[in-house]
């Protein structure tokens, strides 16, 4: 029996945490030639890597949840992704600190003299901001921290005993994942504006979560396939029927984004329109059709056919589109706070993306080269690795 | 019209059937099908059939039906009749999703059965094996395979031969 | 939906149950449908035929008189009969969910119940379409809803959601009659070739259209079935989320909400298997069928109801939460008047069946009960239906001038009408029950063990230690 374990574990490690290290040093000194703009890109970048780590959350809660087979070669992957959570919750300090730059409602004198905010501030202020963003991810990191632990325990010790538990945990965890997820959507990208709302909005933000996830499990199974590591076990299978969740949720957060977008067109209450008028400013126009386009009609039609999702080198190039599509969605729900006359890309945006990305793949890869690369243990991995598709 | 002759004969399981298929494949014939109560796992390499073409046939018409329920919505609301409603632009894309959408699906489903009815030639209400009292447990627990007479392998006694080899029983030729 | 496969691997049980072979398939499903008619049956369509005919003759009385005999008054323009339309339609879609989307996700246990949830899902979009159809007032002018040249060179409005409605649910209707149909010509053939008298022979050789059963007409065959599933999945999809625009594409307070449209869809799945779980558990009671309908089936489908009871759940109090924090007061007060206004009762008895009752799924007892199941989906068909009350007739009742308040009541016609819906859909299905194989018999064969070519041991005879190998699902989320 094959014990799936590295024999090299230098792939990602080193470069992950030099690359991650230098982007924020020099990210730092961005901070002091323009904070705002510093703060503005720091949140898109984290809110880039959070929601991939809240797939990984997801996809192992779904996982656990369905009883799936198919996907069991892939689950010590997404428990990987998901134990990034207590360093996000560090890396969140500078969001903390950004504040006052970020969020117009701590602005207690503007507060004061609007009707409309000072009604919000029993909601929208900062101590309880603070509080809420350390409930989720005491939350967050409880869960995939007892997920995580769970299934190492399974690769020394099999006990049948452990479904059972898995589910114990899984089952109320979706619940808190979906309260969680909505409200730090509602917290960290809604309230930047804090006049507008949207009750779908953090279904939108759990749409793009998914695709970062399953954009990411292929990208990162591929790019361990191509150094022959695990080629025996993730299959073009499973990268088919990864290729059929990319298309599915693809749909999915089309159609989300669709509704809210069509809701708020056709009613066209100027307090809800705004905040498309602004992503439809300047240039801003051109990052709007590029998400429609690119975020959408793109994958819809080139995933669509069979053969797509089982040429590895395309799904490999339509995973990297949409991994990038995901990161524009999330610098088109930010930066039009920042610049309302017209997208303006900054160095930061690519320095403070790296950065956290460095960290957070450095941690991952720590974390997933310590064990075995899949849950060896697991009474459906055999049916998991035979898995076809017909 | 001439009428086709047809050979089959029966066989035990769909195991059986699935592996009969494979040597009537190898043995050169062309125009042969197996009969079962439901679709068989692997039947269709077995038998060495190309893949159906239905799916491009609805593919392409679910696209026509797209762009023609777009450009009725387009010709209705900017040029035959054009009414200001809720102070909305005559071409109001946004708004044309739902019925464009909508007549895309009707008319791919209705593509979907008919194509499928045609690709299989259906309705045939008679068919020389309905002759056959046997026949009627396909539609049951039977699993058949019958050879036509067409074929340009086929023989009587060879193919008889060839049925009961690979384990055929009641090999009966109609017509 | 996914987590409907909940417990896959424990199962070790296979999905059907009985040692069933390919003939006593079929014999035990068709002989359903050629026994002599059972007394109970006339006594069942006679109670539900009439009530159908009660529904046929207010329509009648509707038309005559024009729709001032319902309780409509100025504000609440749409009444009951909006209400029962939507929760029509919603019932219908887990029909739709059933017989496409979990086939596409491979869940073999919808063989069971696909056949009679698309029946469902065709009565009750009939039922549906009436209301609307009826609400227009001026009934033989509804030509004009569809694009048909006329002499006064007039064309619909393609920009008003009550337009989609009509092309939407049009669309649905006819599109789950195909994808229904098409599933029972192999099965119509099954009762054509066992038929004994001639007519029935005749009858059944002409609806299955003269089907051999040869592989070469299957590939075929199952690529369209493929295709109808992948163009069903986004038309149920996209049927709930058009009706939710009727309302919120409005400005009105309690109606326009963005999350409107997956919102309308998870209660119309979550009401939906309420309504194919009391039919199922009085069908196979009544039939025999509990080797067909096992109980995994129906705890399966009350995982559903959880799931989506809880999305639901989810809905209801993102809504309350923006309500507030929009800092909009109409929102505000639309929500507080809805928990605590005249209509309070309603809101209650909707948040209590709709929220609290599946939440008792949690406990596998619960589950697994078939008395207490049958029960909590009768709760949450009640629950579903005060829900699109809450809706409809909350948010109009009170709206932004106070001088224009008023309070609904229906009449008589309305509660009739409404009872006599279900006149007409036990009508129908009773009839479906009769006449048609209710359960998909090739779909159920291809999900026996034995049909698996890989049952079989290489020489092709039955291998004994096969036999015990239990059946596995797709086994896929």
């Amino acid at each position: 029996m094959q014990d799936y374990r590295l024999t090299d574990k230098n792939i990602i490690g080193k470069p992950a945490l030099i690359v991650g290290v230098a982007g924020l040093a020099l990210s730092m000194i961005g901070y002091f030639m323009d904070p705002k703009q510093f703060f503005y890109s720091y949140l898109v970048a984290y809110v880039f890597w959070t929601t991939l780590a809240l797939g990984g959350l997801f996809f192992t809660l779904l996982h656990h949840l369905t009883g799936a087979e198919w996907s069991t070669v892939l689950r010590r992957i997404s428990e990987s992704v998901m134990v990034s959570f207590p360093i996000l919750a560090v890396l969140f300090i500078p969001v903390a600190l950004g504040m006052h730059d970020l969020y117009h409602w701590t602005h207690t004198d503007v507060v004061v003299n609007d009707k409309i905010l000072s009604a919000k501030a029993p909601y929208l202020n900062v101590t309880f901001f603070i509080i809420r963003t350390a409930a989720y991810f005491a939350i967050w990191s409880l869960l995939s921290w007892r997920l995580h632990k769970l299934s190492l325990e399974q690769d020394s010790n099999p006990s049948p005993e452990l479904r059972k538990k898995f589910r114990k945990i899984s089952a109320p965890g979706m619940l808190l994942f979906a309260v969680t997820i909505t409200f730090a959507g509602f917290d960290w990208l809604m309230s930047l504006d804090p006049h507008w709302y949207s009750t779908i909005f953090g279904v939108y933000v759990f749409g793009g979560s998914l695709l970062a996830i399953y954009s990411f499990l292929i990208i990162f199974g591929l790019m361990l396939r191509k150094r022959n590591i695990l080629q025996d076990t993730i299959t073009v299978e499973h990268y088919h029927d990864l290729g059929k969740f990319l298309f599915a949720f693809t749909i999915f957060w089309g159609y989300i984004g669709f509704s809210q977008y069509f809701l708020i067109w056709y009613a066209n209450i100027p307090e809800e329109t705004i905040w498309y008028l602004y992503r439809w400013e300047g240039s801003w126009s051109i990052i709007t059709m590029i998400i429609v386009l690119g975020h959408f009609l793109v994958p819809f039609i080139l995933l669509m056919p069979r053969a797509n999702k089982r040429n590895l080198k395309f799904l490999n190039f339509m995973a990297v589109w949409i991994f990038v599509m995901h990161w524009i969605d999330i610098y088109w729900l930010v930066i039009p706070n920042l610049h309302q006359q017209g997208f303006q890309l900054s160095w930061m945006d690519l320095t403070l993306t790296l950065g956290i990305g460095g960290l957070f793949m450095y941690w991952f890869w720590r974390k997933l080269s310590a064990n075995a690369l899949v849950a060896i243990n697991d009474p459906s991995l055999e049916i998991s690795i035979n898995f076809t598709n017909n | 019209m001439k009428k086709t002759q047809y050979m089959i004969a029966e066989f035990e399981n769909p195991a059986e059937l699935l592996k009969a298929a494979e040597k009537i494949r190898d043995a050169g014939y062309k125009k042969f099908d197996c009969h079962s109560p439901f679709p068989i796992h692997g039947m269709d390499d077995a038998m060495g059939m190309k893949r159906s073409p239905l799916g491009w046939i609805v593919g392409l018409v679910a696209v026509v039906a797209v762009t023609a329920g777009v450009v009725l919505q387009w010709w209705t609301s900017s040029v035959a009749y054009p009414i200001v409603i809720a102070g909305k632009p005559f071409f109001s894309y946004q708004a044309y999703g739902p019925v464009a959408f909508a007549i895309m699906v009707l008319t791919s489903a209705f593509v979907s059965l008919f194509g499928m009815l045609a690709l299989n030639k259906l309705p045939q209400f008679y068919h020389r094996l309905f002759d056959s009292d046997r026949f009627g447990k396909v539609t049951d627990d039977g699993f058949l395979i019958s050879v036509e007479a067409d074929d340009p392998q086929f023989d009587v006694k060879k193919t008889e031969d060839l049925l009961k080899q690979v384990g055929g029983k009641n090999v009966e030729i109609i017509g | 939906m996914s987590v409907a496969s909940n417990q896959l691997v424990e199962q070790e049980t296979p999905l059907i149950s009985g040692d069933q072979t390919f003939a006593s398939v079929t014999e035990k499903i068709s002989s359903i449908a050629e026994a002599k008619t059972p007394k109970m049956w006339y006594v069942a369509i006679g109670i539900s035929a009439s009530i159908m005919f009660f529904f046929l003759f207010l329509i009648g009385y509707l038309v005559w008189e024009g729709i001032g005999i319902w309780g409509l008054n100025i504000p609440v323009g749409w009444g009951w009969a909006i209400v029962n339309f939507v929760f029509w339609v919603g019932i219908g879609h887990a029909g739709t969910l059933i017989s496409a989307i979990l086939f596409l996700f491979r869940q073999k246990w919808r063989t069971s119940i696909n056949r009679f949830a698309e029946a469902m899902t065709l009565f009750a979009v009939i039922c549906a379409l009436i209301f609307p159809g009826i609400h227009v007032g001026r009934i033989w002018m509804a030509y004009y809803m569809f694009p048909l040249p006329n002499q006064m060179s007039m064309w619909p409005n393609f920009r008003s959601p009550l337009l989609w409605d009509v092309f939407a649910v049009g669309t649905y209707f006819t599109v789950s009659l195909l994808f229904w149909y098409t599933g029972l010509i192999p099965d119509l053939a099954s009762m054509r070739d066992r038929a004994k008298t001639k007519i029935r022979r005749y009858v059944l050789g002409f609806f299955s259209l003269g089907w051999r059963g040869g592989n070469r007409q299957w590939q075929h065959y199952e690529l369209a079935y493929l295709l109808l599933a992948g163009l069903s999945t986004p038309l149920v999809l996209s049927v709930h989320s058009v009706v939710s625009t009727d309302f919120a594409t409005s400005v009105i307070p309690g109606w326009h909400t963005t999350i409107f449209p997956p919102y309308f869809v998870a209660g119309a799945i979550f009401s939906g298997f309420a309504m194919v779980n009391t039919l199922a558990i009085i069908a196979r009671k009544i039939y025999g069928l509990e080797d067909f309908i096992t109980i995994k089936h129906l705890e399966k489908m009350n995982i559903i109801m959880l799931v989506t009871g809880s999305m639901v759940g989810y809905a209801y109090s993102c809504e309350f939460f923006i309500a507030w924090y929009s800092g909009n007061e109409y929102e505000t007060f639309t929500f507080l008047n809805r928990a605590f206004g005249p209509y309070a009762w309603a809101y209650w008895t909707m948040v209590s069946c709709n929220v609290i009752v599946p939440q008792l799924f949690w406990f596998k007892k619960v589950r697994t009960s078939v008395p207490i199941m049958f029960v909590m989906a009768l709760l949450v068909n009640v629950g579903m239906w005060f829900e699109r009350f809450v809706i409809v007739v909350s948010s109009l009742s009170r709206d932004f001038l106070p001088a224009n308040w008023d309070y609904y009541s229906p009449t008589w016609v309305d509660v009739g009408m409404f009872i006599g819906s279900f006149g007409l859909f036990f009508t129908l299905f009773l009839i479906f029950l009769r006449f048609v194989p209710m359960i998909a018999m090739a779909e159920v064969k291809a999900v026996l063990p034995q049909a698996d070519p890989h049952f079989y041991h290489g020489n092709g005879h039955l291998d004994t230690a096969a036999n015990t190998v239990a059946v596995k699902e797709g086994g896929k989320a």
